[in-house]
């Protein structure tokens, strides 16, 4: 839900607002990216990701909805067949401001408001990238401190015990050392090796 | 109407306007291709060819609209 906006309305009074709003959502739906002042830019905002947000629901009742609001049986038909497909799995943030300049007459801060249409990937982009740069750290840490820690270790097993049968046994001895010492990092290494497996 | 009773004189006028003053811009400071630029952050920017001609407005490596 969006937050109530405080303060004086769009053009001349509330229905001003309301009709000037539908009307740039219905330009923004239509041509999937316009340039308009920022203030206007951050008023449509949450009225045009609302009505997307009808038009993933796709069904009629929401249509009616959205028709109430954009009076333009055209333009809705574009929101719920063209737009909506293109943002099923995008959760939110359906459009993108971006900042041009000022205007020349009265030095209005000028900004593009568009669709986000791009198919979603960031998501596991950035957490395979975030694992992808953890891994290799922790694995780094892991093949690091273990290693050390194996040879002061296997020095004082061999110092200890200089029986020491197997290799095998004093290497599993020497694990259960390291673990059992770097007790403190292992969640943090443990959870990003478990990502990085995943 | 309220209306002056007296001329302000040029004193008082002057004195008033030299409070009036500039605000430096916030700008950042980025280093393109071996130069130090400022400019306005978070604003897109003008992509220009060798000679100079405006060509699109481009926001973090993406072309953002024409001019």
């Amino acid at each position: 839900m969006p937050k109530p906006t405080k303060g004086a309305r769009l053009g001349g009074g509330p229905a001003h607002e309301r009709l000037l709003l539908a009307n740039m959502a219905g330009q923004l739906f239509t041509y999937k990216s316009i340039k308009t002042t920022e203030t206007k830019a951050k008023r449509l905002r949450p009225v045009a990701e609302r009505l997307v947000t009808f038009a993933k629901r796709g069904d009629l009742h929401s249509r009616r909805r959205v028709l109430s609001i954009l009076r333009n049986k055209e333009t809705t038909h574009v929101l719920f067949s063209e737009v909506a497909p293109l943002v099923e799995l995008r959760e939110g943030g359906y459009t993108r401001i971006t900042k041009l300049g000022f205007r020349k007459g009265d030095n209005a801060s000028m900004v593009q408001i568009e669709l986000v249409l791009e198919p979603v990937t960031p998501k596991t982009k950035k957490s395979s990238s975030k694992a992808a740069a953890a891994a290799p750290a922790s694995t780094e840490a892991l093949l690091e401190e273990p290693a050390e820690e194996l040879t002061t270790s296997d020095e004082a097993i061999i110092e200890a015990t200089t029986e020491a049968p197997d290799a095998d046994n004093a290497a599993e001895t020497t694990e259960a050392d390291a673990e059992a010492a770097f007790s403190d990092e292992a969640p943090a290494d443990d959870a990003a090796a478990d990502e990085a497996k995943k | 109407m309220a209306v002056p009773k007296r001329k302000q004189s040029r004193a008082n006028t002057h004195a008033r306007r030299s409070q009036w003053k500039a605000t430096p811009a916030t700008l950042v400071k980025t280093i393109e291709g071996g130069k130090t630029v400022y400019s306005l952050p978070h604003r897109a920017k003008v992509v220009e060819d060798s000679a100079g001609t405006a060509l699109y407005m481009e926001y973090k490596g993406r072309k953002v609209a024409d001019i």
